[in-house]
């Protein structure tokens, strides 16, 4: 099954992150912030990273940054903004990310990215094992 | 009032409501070759928009107000 | 309710609680560039977190709020108080609309709509500190973001050339182009929308077109209030800003992202998008981004990490579209740009591999690799499941939310538990003496022990899970002592100490309104104006310190302001015009008994009755609030030096010790609390002093009192067959005094329950609690009673 890993400060963003992937047949991991999330990383890798930019001690480009910094498989992040603008898109992408969307983001949206950043074909979308 | 009338043209204010849509549209019939002067108007709700690509009058002076200008003239000017 | 909406408005609750206690820190350290930060990421959050639901009012208050604080954060505004007092007001109105929406028990949040000129009111006036902000610091930017117009089949082709150019070669340098087209409903203008003023918030588009959806009536017959529009525009915009803007209309726009043209512009996809459109919609965004991240020239440390990064990324986009992926290839290109540090070599073989693939989107999906082709190309890093690490990743942490209710059912429980063991030592003297088994009677007795240990600690178990903070009910006093000494004209420091005390959740509610109306009194009459203040001699600014802390058993509270105190002979002049004392007290009472007037009912010294503690409640008031929960208040003050209040509470009100003794062929308790010892006195050893009733114990003058007097009853106390009387000695104030009733039993734990209905008014009872044999006890309270 693939791990994804959720990092949001906000337990209602995680909950509802969490909702969309678990329906998606995913297995979800939560941090808090940048450092909790380096710990779960430092546990096991991940196959995908949902990453918030604004959160206590480190915030999303800080974690990001850190990631990419790792002589370990890279797998795709997702930044995942309140704002809509191009320098926040291009900061994100700057730091690792590979992709940025703006919050509140569609469960369908969501899920269209994430199974294409796993690699999963449209077949597998309806059924994902 | 948004909108003042003189003999062949309507000078409108900086905002036309939706309300003034309709004493426009009633005018416009009253006034088929009426002109409209909307230099000093920044905002007109989409419903005088919708009378003025009805109506097509000859606008004798366009927005000061450049966005609201351009979107104007993109409807009025095909 | 629905768990996430469950999770949204504890999580409101809980970050307003917080914004609110930083405002009020950030008045004091307005530079405090930490503080601030976490601010507006509470801010930020709580605006995100709202806007996963259906509340447009919230969101809207919240958003003005985020970009108020945003300014105050960048320096372009200044923290002071108006950004303040407008920041308290909108977090209060956003947590009216969390209360309501907690109030409700629909599975989705209600409509919210009425609220909806409140939250423009409040939105306004929150952004009116923003642009006054920006009237002084022109380079200040909009923050609104700039959507477009989408076509419902765009005639690319039928550009003018110019602008068709010119978009080849921004998407060819990587901007995200959107397509937008916005037809707003027919009755769009009844609902209060302005189709107009949305497409002008957009900003400037490259290209736009304003059609109608129709062709338009004659003049004389046309509707001017149906609308027909069709906003069309290309906007420099991502895609999810545009969803973003039209959040609430999202049937009436099509939103496509433009791709970069092949040999030529490519049209986008048309209106009826294919069935998997979205995957392709997805692919295209994914592969634009990765061209875009590649296109970057930066140098980063972790640069490496980036571009395998990519290189992940785009070996699953193309499987997800079922292309295959020359792996070699790829793994070879990667590290080539690895090596030269350069994205050149990935961005090659994108190149080759969109060619390869044809390009475009893939017309149909591709069949399926395996029967369950879910995970076709998975990357073989992937590591087997392991299993169990997702429950550890799920543990939140080690506290358990519970409802009140529960804990609620749980203290009942206990409550009847402790009564109806109660009834075991009844069951053993009859075993005793009715059936003469005493046996029997002692194996019961022993049962009984144990019970009552089990029990015991049961109830100590519960009462422990009952605790709270006294922080509980101090956590709105900030916020209380702000806006009323301001509205006061007052200038206050609030201090609080040992707000982490912990007490039953009974008595830290209990504390809740006395413990506001002592603050009213505080600012109110206690701490001067800051002219006065200063007159005087002392800091313009006031002291107002709560503190709380356990003594053995009790929480002590501590309310103190260094105001200009009670003057005792101010209030023996009121006391006596009030004909609440007569004219001997007036000479002979102490100045700390004049002080202590104030507890009498219908004492009220304000000169002048302010909206503030109002007419008619005075201290009388608190202090039986206070004593219902068997608290005491004590009272000091310092004329011209300040005023403290004390009150001594019960750490837990659940269970009292009481003891139950005789008097007029009646039982009654009287807590134990209040009991210093019980003695057998001689009727001769009494004496009458004064005409009251003395006795000598361990050489020590004692008054006494009969219970029946106390009671209004004109029996005389019976004493036992030695002629001796049943003594209860009580402390209640400095001295012993001693109470004569009939005979002095056992003492039991009982559940206290204040007397309700008409019985609520007699005076001289804590309450009643019901015995193990179904009886009903009537428990005195001496304090009221003497």
């Amino acid at each position: 099954m693939k791990r994804i890993l959720v990092i949001d400060d906000a337990a209602t963003v995680r909950l509802y992150h969490r909702s969309i992937l678990e329906e998606l047949g995913f297995e979800v991991s939560e941090a808090v912030n940048g450092l909790e999330a380096l710990e779960r990383v430092a546990e096991g890798d991940f196959d995908l990273y949902l990453v918030d930019i604004n959160m206590p001690k480190l915030d999303g480009y800080g974690f990001l940054r850190e990631l990419r910094g790792k002589d370990m498989p890279q797998a795709p992040a997702i930044m995942v903004s309140t704002e809509a603008g191009a320098n926040d898109q291009k900061l994100a992408f700057l730091s690792g990310a590979n992709l940025y969307i703006v919050k509140p983001v569609r469960p369908e949206r969501l899920a269209s990215h994430v199974l294409t950043l796993l690699g999963m074909t449209s077949n597998g979308r309806g059924a994902p094992s | 009032m948004a909108l003042a009338f003189k003999k062949v043209t309507v000078v409108v204010s900086e905002q036309m409501t939706v309300e003034d849509a309709e004493v426009l549209l009633d005018w416009l019939i009253k006034h088929p070759r009426g002109r409209i002067n909307l230099s000093a108007c920044t905002h007109l709700h989409a419903a005088n928009l919708q009378v003025l690509m009805a109506a097509r009058p000859r606008i004798s002076a366009w927005p000061r107000h450049a966005p609201l200008a351009a979107w104007i003239k993109a409807a009025l000017t095909p | 309710m629905n768990p996430l909406l469950d999770q949204f408005i504890t999580e409101g609750r809980d970050i307003l609680q917080t914004i609110g206690e930083r405002l009020l820190q950030l008045e004091d350290t307005p530079d405090d560039s930490a503080l601030m930060g976490e601010l507006f990421r509470l801010v930020h959050t709580l605006k995100g977190n709202s806007g996963l639901f259906d509340l447009p009012e919230m969101t809207r208050v919240l958003h003005a709020a985020e970009d108020l604080m945003d300014a105050v954060r960048d320096g372009r505004r200044p923290f002071d108080r108006p950004v303040a007092d407008r920041l308290l007001e909108a977090m209060d109105f956003v947590l009216a609309l969390i209360d309501e929406i907690g109030d409700s028990a629909e599975s989705a949040p209600p409509n919210t709509a009425r609220h909806a000129n409140d939250a423009l009111e409040l939105a306004n006036a929150l952004r009116s500190l923003l642009a006054a902000a920006q009237a002084t610091t022109p380079t200040a930017t909009e923050t609104e973001p700039a959507p477009s117009p989408t076509p419902a089949a765009i005639p690319f082709e039928s550009l003018p050339s110019r602008i068709q150019q010119e978009l080849a070669q921004r998407l060819e340098a990587g901007e995200p182009l959107c397509w937008l087209t916005y037809e707003p409903e027919e009755e769009c203008f009844f609902k209060g929308e302005d189709p107009f003023h949305q497409v002008l918030q957009l900003g400037e588009p490259y290209w736009r077109r304003v059609s109608s959806r129709e062709d338009w009536a004659p003049l004389d017959e046309l509707d001017a209030y149906r609308c027909i529009l069709r906003f069309e525009a290309i906007l420099n915009t991502p895609a999810e800003a545009l969803h973003e803007h039209f959040r609430y209309i999202p049937e009436q726009v099509q939103i496509v992202p433009l791709q970069p043209p092949a040999p030529s512009i490519a049209p986008a996809p048309s209106s009826e998008p294919p069935p998997d459109a979205e995957t392709a919609w997805s692919f295209n965004v994914v592969l634009e981004a990765q061209r875009e991240i590649l296109g970057l020239t930066d140098n980063p440390p972790w640069l490496s990490g980036r571009l395998r990064a990519v290189a992940t990324t785009l070996e699953a986009a193309f499987a997800s579209i079922g292309q295959a992926v020359d792996r070699d290839a790829l793994q070879q290109a990667l590290h080539s740009a690895d090596a030269s540090q350069s994205s050149q070599p990935l961005l090659h073989w994108l190149d080759e591999q969109q060619r390869l693939g044809d390009t475009q989107l893939p017309a149909a999906a591709p069949p399926p690799t395996t029967a369950t082709a879910a995970r076709p190309e998975a990357p073989e890093a992937e590591e087997p499941i392991k299993f169990g690490r997702r429950a550890e990743d799920r543990l939140a942490g080690h506290t358990l939310k519970v409802d009140q209710v529960k804990i609620d059912r749980l203290m009942n429980l206990i409550g009847e538990m402790v009564v109806t063991k109660n009834a075991l030592p009844y069951l053993a003297n009859r075993a005793e003496e009715v059936f003469g088994t005493r046996e029997l009677a002692r194996e019961i007795k022993a049962q009984y022990g144990i019970i009552n240990r089990i029990a015991e600690e049961m109830q100590d178990a519960i009462m422990q899970i009952r605790m709270m903070p006294v922080s509980f009910v101090l956590q709105r006093f900030p916020r209380l002592v702000r806006d009323t000494a301001r509205r006061l004209g007052k200038e206050v420091r609030l201090v609080m100490e040992g707000e982490s005390t912990e007490a039953d959740k009974n008595i830290i509610e209990a504390l809740a309104d006395p413990l506001v109306h002592i603050v009213r009194n505080s600012l109110d009459h206690g701490l001067e104006s800051p002219a006065e203040r200063r007159a005087s001699g002392k800091p313009s600014e006031g002291r107002l310190t709560i503190s709380a802390r356990q003594e053995s058993d009790r929480v002590v509270i501590e309310i103190s302001d260094d105001g200009r105190g009670i003057d005792p002979e101010r209030i023996r002049r009121k006391a006596y015009e009030r004909g609440l004392i007569g004219e001997p007290e007036l000479e002979r009472l102490t100045d700390q008994e004049a002080i202590n007037l104030v507890f009498a009912a219908g004492f009220s010294t304000a000169e002048q009755v302010s909206d503030l503690s109002g007419r008619g409640v005075g201290m009388d008031v608190v202090r039986n609030a206070i004593a219902c929960v068997n608290g005491t208040v004590e009272l000091h003050s310092q004329l011209g030096q300040g005023t403290r209040l004390q009150l001594s509470l019960p750490l837990s009100m659940a269970v009292t010790n009481v003891m139950i003794i005789e008097s007029a062929g009646q039982r009654f308790g009287v807590p134990m609390d209040t009991v210093a010892e019980t003695v057998r006195v001689a009727r001769n050893d009494i004496r009458t002093i004064k005409r009251r009733l003395t006795t000598v114990l361990r050489g020590r003058l004692v008054p006494l009192v009969t219970l029946n007097d106390l009671l209004g009853l004109t029996i005389e106390q019976a004493p036992n067959g030695d002629d001796e009387f049943a003594v209860l000695v009580v402390r209640i104030g400095p001295d012993p005094l001693g109470i004569i009733v009939d005979d002095c039993r056992e003492t039991i734990d009982i559940i206290l329950k204040p007397l309700t209905g008409i019985l609520a008014g007699l005076g001289g009872y804590a309450g009643s609690a019901l015995l193990g044999d179904g009886s009903v006890l009537l428990v005195l309270n001496p304090r009221e009673l003497l």
